[in-house]
This record gives C-alpha cells, structure tokens and sequence, in this order.
C-alpha cells in the first residue's frame, strides 16, 4: 500500500540524477521494504484450545530454548499500559498522513494565510524545544506533516521554513551527537528512517529564506492594512530568527582552529551580532503569538500520532508539547547561553578552561549549548586523544600551576631523551582523564557523580605515574648545582585535580539530595578534617614552588641575561591568594556544619535511625566508596571518624572531668568557624555571585548558631531545616 | 541479581520437573506431542479486537495464553502494513482464532 512510495534509504549511492529528483519530489519519508513472504494458514483453533486444555494448572509447554526469564519481558497485548496499538489508545479518527490532509483540504500548498503560517512555525519551534528536552523526534518535528514533503510545499515562505527544520535538525543533530554529553533521559537519538536533505546545502537555505524575506520586505513596504502588516512582521521575525539561529549554529559548528584563536567568538564579531538579532526578533515574535491559529487547529499540520507505527510497541503515546510561550522562553536562554559559551575563547590556559566549564555546568544549561561548548573546545573527538594539542595544553597546565623544574626551562631537557620521553610519555598519559573530566563537565548534574567517581581510578594512577616522574627528575637534576628541587612537582598538580574531584563528588550528593541529615556530620567531617586542608596544602606548595622560581629567575636575571624572562607579576602578592582564601572559607563553612551537626545530635535535635535498623558504618562506607581506590590521598576509615569526632568533642565540651559534657559549646564552636568564613570572604570582597551567597549562608548560619550557643529553643526537639535555597552545597540553618 | 542467575542458567529443565520426574522418562501423553509439534511455527492468531498477530509460537499454558516471538501486528486482515512488536504474551480470553502455516510441509 504506502509502502510503495517510500523510497529505500540504503541504496542511496546508486541513484541517477532523476531517481534523486523524484526522491526530492516525493518527500523525505522512507523506510526499508520488506520481502513478501507467502503463508499457507491452517486453522486450528478448536484442535488448540482443546489440546491446551489437557495441561495441568500451571504447566508450561514451552520451547526448550525459552525460559521464564525471557517471558518477563514479553508485551502482554489487550493491556492497555503495555498495548500500544490496542483501540483504546488509538484515536476515533484514522491518523492524518501529508497526502490525506492535502486531498482534504486540512493541508494546504499554496495560499496559505498569514495567521496559518505563523501557527504552523510556532508550532514547529515549541516542537524543536520538546525534541531537545529529551522526547523523539517522530513525536514532535516531524510529527508535523508538513515536514513530510517540504518539497510538495508551494507556499515560499513556508516551503523555505520547512526545509530549513531539516537542516536545523541536522545541525542540532550534529553537535549533540559529536559532543556526546547526552544520556537517554536527555535526548533520543533515533532519526527514525527521516532523510535530512542533505542535498540543500547551507548557502542555498539561507538564501531562500533571504529571499522570502526580501519578498516579505517589499510587501511591508507598499502600506499594508495595519493588521495585514501586523502579521508580515510576525511572519517576517520567524523567518529571520530561523534563518540568525540557523547561521549561528553553522558559524559554530565550524572546527578549523582551537577556541583561542577564532575570531567569530569575540564580542563585537558578527555571531554576536546575529545572536543580538535573534534576541530582537525573539521580542517580536512573542508579542505575536496571539495572532497565529490556536495550537490545537487541525491546519497546523501537527498529527501527533503521524509516525506512532515507527516507534516501539511500549512507547511513551504522546510527548508533551511545550507551549510557545515556553519555548519562546528557551530560545531566548539558548541565545544567552551561547553568548556565554562564546567566551571559551578567552580561556587560553587549561585551568581557567576547567574552572569555566564547572561554572557553566553549576548553571544546568541544557544540552545543546553543552553540547556547543563541548564542540568548540574540543574540536575532534576521535583524533584527540593522540592529538599533540591536548599534551601541549596540559605541559602549559602544569608549567603555569607549579611550574617544575624540566618545564620551567628548555636546556634542562635537552641533553636527556629519556628524560623528555619519561615526561612526555607521563603527560600523553595525563591526555584522557583530564579530557574525560572536561567532558564529564557536559553531562548532567546527576550523571557527573558517577562519571566523577570512575574518574578517580585514572586519577589514582596518575598520581602513581606523577610522583615517579618527579622522582626521576629529582635524581637528575640534584646532580646539577644550583637547581631547584623536583619533588612533588607533578604530584601536586595531580593530588591538586585529584582533591577537586573528591570534593565535587561529595558536594554533588548535597546538590543532588542524596544525603540525609543524619549523615552530614561525617561528610561535612571529611570535607572539613581532609579535603580541604589537603587542598589548601597542595595550592600552598604550588604557590610557593611559583614564588621560588621567581626568584630563582630574578637570581639569573641580575647575572646580566637582561630582561627576557622578566615576571610580571607585582612583587609580595602570592600567586595563589585568592584561591587559597576561598578554599579556607569552603573550609570554614565545613567544620562549622559538621560541629552543628554533631551538637544538634547530640542535644537529640536530629531524628536518628533506630539503631537495629541502621549501621553508621556501613553507611559511611557507602558514601565514601569511591576513595577506596585511592593510596594518595589515603582513603579515611569510619573508626578515624569516630575517633577524631570523640576527641574534638572532649576538648570543646569537657570542661572539667567531674562535669558532663556541655553540648551547647559545640554550637559555639561551630559558631566562630562561619564567624571565620563571614570574615575571610568580606576581606575577598567581590562581587562575585558566589561570594555572595557564601557571604549571606556565613552570616545567618553565624547569627544562628549564637543563638544556639546561647540557650535559644533548648528545650525544643524539633529538628532545625536546612534550606539549601541560597547555595546547593552550603545550608542556611533554620530553627522553626 | 542471583534472581535472574538463576532463571537464566536453569531455563528449561528446572520447569518440566513439574509436569514429569526427569528420571522416569515419562512418555508424553499425544495431546502434547501435537502442541509440541507446532513450536516454533508461524501463527496467525486473530485478537478480540480484529488485528492480527503473526509471530513464532514459543509457550502455551492450560488457558491457551500464548507467547510469540518476533511478532508482527496487523490491524485488520486486509492490511499488509506490519508493526514489529517482537516478544508478545496473548492472553487466551482474547484469542479469536490460531492459524498455523504450514508452507514447509506441503512443500
């Protein structure tokens, strides 16, 4: 039947010219022909049922190579939760194809109104939105009829818009499919048998859709009745932002040279401008949405069921369309995100790129403008990882972080290979994990914990790797006088990378609401007691590392080599004093939770798991998995927990031996270190978003916590919220 | 996990021990021999609703519940417009009427 006039995808190579032209003609659907098969039917049913019946109750007869486990996952039909197809989860009405609505009139090529156009495009833009969030294209794009056979379409205007979907999907296609960054429940890549016209090239679908424009122009020109121009306009704005969104993701999608050197990407370039544009016309286009058709008129082509045949039997039945002022909205943040990821271009160096990343993903943007960013920084995926680029950018990482001796200058080198092939060798090994972890950066926030603890494995490697290599070139270059040690040079650029994933790790659980109040206390512990004291250590050493070779440069300097190295960097200010702050309030702000977290247990304001139904330790071993495969730094055990907890507990609250201990000085405690924290970020004063909220959290949770040390609802056992509102990591603490 | 080890390693065998003891080799009453007979064949098998399942018989129960696998739905009897629903369970209450092909034997 149909079947006929769909066109076979895979013998594509081979088709003459005209056979292409007809393809074009008849529209992009097609699907694969199957061969004929020719049954000769018998039919048993009386001879069945009564042979069945013979079976005792509960008998299987069944094949031997089938088994219970493989009937679990059979559809049971006439279910109408599992029967896709059944009637009643089919329509009254039989599904519209292109060719029905253009025999009915429902469908039109030509002539078209205003109103009708605008609909079908809005349409059309709330159904990308739906695609990109995670539904199938067959439910949405191209449920749309008119998408069918674009070709057919009279209409310029809308014919040009059409095809420009297709190319739209294509390129959309591309950047999230290339950067890879998606997981099922952010995006179905199933195409479904659709061809993407891949004959149109880009040129040619900008310069239709410039030429509708022109054609639109001119009409406004000759005075139109107002509403008649209201409505050009509208039409006109669509066309135009497809058209600026559609150059904009081709602009970007071009790879020639690494972020730092394209141009397009600087503000004031024409990309910014078109994104202004597209901004622009988004304005006009949601003032306009009341004059399109409603979204439910049958003229919009849409036929939600259009291609249900194509999906699987247990398929969701409807996708949830966005409305267009929803959709409107996402464009409108999909422009300002890209303006955002415009800006990788300024970040030269690794770090400054790992930082951007992190902070672009703490945003939750959605998957194409991460999958954009993906694209521009990492231009070729599959030749990355024996590309020279990424080991060239991590030399410069670690040379700019710590700047070690064998980086710092080129003669030390020189003279041995196998030195040089140690390193190099040491930093082609460093190439993937660090990839992965700007690549994890694009996922999810719910799938970068895991991704984050896999990672640790490489890392833990690494660093096995890392303090070899600076042993070895400790030994070699202790033997030349004058030198600066190479100890724990690479190391503590690893273990540095190593610390921030760690952290990352445990503070997702709070971001993503894994952890229950009574497990804080040993969280916030082993941010509070380890990870960041070990972090501050690490950025300690490589700031003084940085120090010394400054000075070891102005030694060399002075000794008549002119001013070819000369540092910029003012004299006394240390290289890594505002990191080493922030990561002293992180600090702060951990042990104040933890002590409060201990003293609201202790003074049972904590609901507590019965005890025959729950084990601390093994809770604690859970959470703190991922560290096992770690040897640097050591993995923390729960008997060290308790103990150190016991300690910190005897010392604050014990005053003297004949008294209990006094809880209510653990909030005191608690108190002064967001009292430290409140102090340290008003000495950083920034303007930083970041800071701020730290700067607010610290200030309540300090007049709290007084409170708290001071008697304030001793006597209530209601357990105090922690409103995660202001900072996903770090809690207001509230006492209702 | 252990769960489905277990159904996966002990498929067959493990469930015939409840219609015959293994080490009496019971002969098999004929009925069954018939049904046996057709696993594995083509069966066209007409629902209440009108459409047509046609798929490889696999598993049959007292109440001709009847499992198929690569299984394909047609809406009505004229349609040759096939939806693969691959492994399907057709609950007997809904079975109309059961065809089988028997092409390879008249051949």
């Amino acid at each position: 039947m149909s079947m006929n006039e769909h066109i076979k995808v895979d013998d594509d190579g081979d088709l003459s010219d005209d056979e292409k032209k007809k393809l074009l003609e008849d529209g992009v659907f097609t699907t694969t022909a199957t061969p004929k098969l020719t049954y000769n039917w018998v039919d048993i049913t009386e001879e069945f049922t009564s042979l069945a019946k013979t079976l005792n109750l509960g008998e299987l007869l069944l094949d031997k190579h089938f088994g219970l486990y493989e009937a679990m996952s059979a559809v049971e039909m006439m279910d109408p939760k599992m029967d896709a197809g059944m009637m009643c989860n089919r329509s009254d009405k039989p599904t519209l194809t292109f060719d029905k609505g253009v025999e009915l009139g429902v469908l039109r090529l030509e002539g078209l109104d205003l109103l009708e156009q605008i609909g079908v495009m809005d349409q059309v833009f709330a159904c990308f939105v739906s695609w990109i969030e995670g539904n199938s294209l067959a439910q949405t794009v191209f449920a749309n009829l008119y998408l069918h056979k674009p070709f057919s379409i009279e209409e310029r205007s809308l014919k040009a818009f059409c095809i420009t979907a297709y190319k739209m999907v294509e390129i959309i296609k591309h950047f999230i499919d290339q950067a890879a960054v998606f997981e099922e429940e952010d995006y179905q890549p199933m195409q479904y048998g659709y061809r993407l016209v891949p004959d149109v090239s880009e040129q040619r679908t900008v310069g239709m859709l410039r030429e509708v424009e022109e054609d639109l122009f001119r009409r406004l020109r000759q005075r139109p009745p107002q509403r008649e121009a209201d409505c050009l306009g509208a039409l006109l704005a669509r066309i135009k932002f497809i058209r600026l969104l559609y150059s904009v993701l081709g602009v970007l999608g071009r790879q020639d040279t690494e972020p730092e050197a394209r141009k397009e990407l600087r503000p004031e370039s024409e990309l910014h401008k078109a994104l202004n544009m597209c901004s622009e016309q988004l304005t006009i286009m949601r003032s306009t949405i009341p004059l399109a058709i409603p979204s439910d008129s049958p003229k919009l082509g849409f036929e939600p069921l259009a291609n249900q045949r194509l999906l699987p039997p247990t398929f969701p039945r409807y996708a949830k369309i966005k409305s267009r002022d929803e959709a409107f909205t996402y464009y409108d943040d999909l422009i300002q995100r890209l303006r955002v990821v415009c800006k990788i271009y300024s970040h030269a160096s690794f770090h400054t790129a790992l930082d951007f990343f992190m902070e672009f993903s703490r945003q939750k943007p959605c998957l194409l403008s991460r999958s954009v960013l993906q694209v521009l920084y990492i231009p070729q995926p599959s030749s990355l990882l024996t590309n020279t680029r990424v080991v060239e950018v991590l030399r410069e990482a670690a040379k700019s972080f710590i700047c070690p001796p064998s980086l710092a200058s080129k003669t030390l080198l020189a003279s041995n290979t196998q030195a040089k092939e140690f390193l190099d060798m040491f930093l082609l090994h460093c190439g993937r994990p660090f990839v992965q972890l700007i690549q994890l950066c694009g996922h999810n926030r719910a799938r970068q914990r895991e991704r984050l603890a896999h990672l640790l494995e490489d890392f833990s490697n690494l660093q096995d790797e890392a303090e070899k290599v600076d042993a070895y070139l400790h030994n070699l270059t202790s033997k030349s006088e004058g030198r600066r040690s190479h100890l724990a040079c690479f190391g503590t650029w690893i273990l540095y990378h190593t610390l921030r994933i760690m952290i990352m790790y445990l503070l997702s659980g709070f971001e993503l609401q894994l952890y229950s109040v009574h497990e804080y206390h040993y969280i916030y512990w082993y941010l509070y007691e380890f990870l960041y004291g070990w972090l501050l250590s690490s950025l300690s050493r490589a700031d003084s590392l940085l120090l010394e070779q400054e000075s070891y440069l102005e030694k060399e300097n002075s000794r008549g080599k002119g001013k070819k190295n000369k540092v910029k960097r003012k004299k006394g200010c240390r290289p890594y004093a505002r990191d080493i702050t922030l990561c002293q309030v992180y600090q702060n702000l951990c042990g104040g939770y933890y002590k409060a977290a201990i003293a609201f247990q202790r003074t049972g304001k904590i609901n507590i798991p019965k005890s025959e139904f729950d084990c601390e330790k093994v809770r604690y071993e859970h959470r703190f998995l991922p560290f096992s495969s770690l040897h640097t730094p050591p993995p923390m055990q729960y008997t060290e927990f308790c103990d150190m907890t016991k300690t910190m507990e005897t010392q604050i609250c014990v005053q003297s031996e004949k008294q209990s201990p006094d809880h209510t000085r653990l909030f005191m405690a608690a108190c002064k270190n967001f009292h430290q924290a409140r102090t340290l970020l008003e000495i950083m004063a920034s303007s930083d978003q970041e800071i701020n909220n730290l700067l607010l959290v610290a200030k309540t949770n300090f007049v709290v916590l007084k409170l708290l040390a001071g008697g304030h609802k001793q006597d209530s056992n209601t357990p105090p919220i922690f409103d995660f509102s202001q900072h996903c990591h770090f809690p207001i603490i509230k006492l209702n | 996990m252990s769960l489905t080890d277990e159904l996966s390693t002990s498929p067959v065998d493990g469930l015939n021990i409840s219609c015959g003891n293994e080490e009496v080799q019971v002969v098999e009453a004929p009925e069954k021999i018939k049904l046996r007979s057709w696993l594995n064949k083509n069966l066209r098998i007409e629902m209440s609703d009108g459409r047509i399942l046609v798929g490889a018989f696999l598993c049959t129960d007292r109440d001709s519940n009847i499992i198929l696998s690569s299984c394909a739905e047609f809406l009505n009897s004229s349609s040759e417009e096939a939806r693969i629903l691959g492994l399907v369970m057709i609950p007997g209450r809904h079975i109309v009427s059961i065809h089988v092909d028997n092409s390879y034997e008249t051949m």
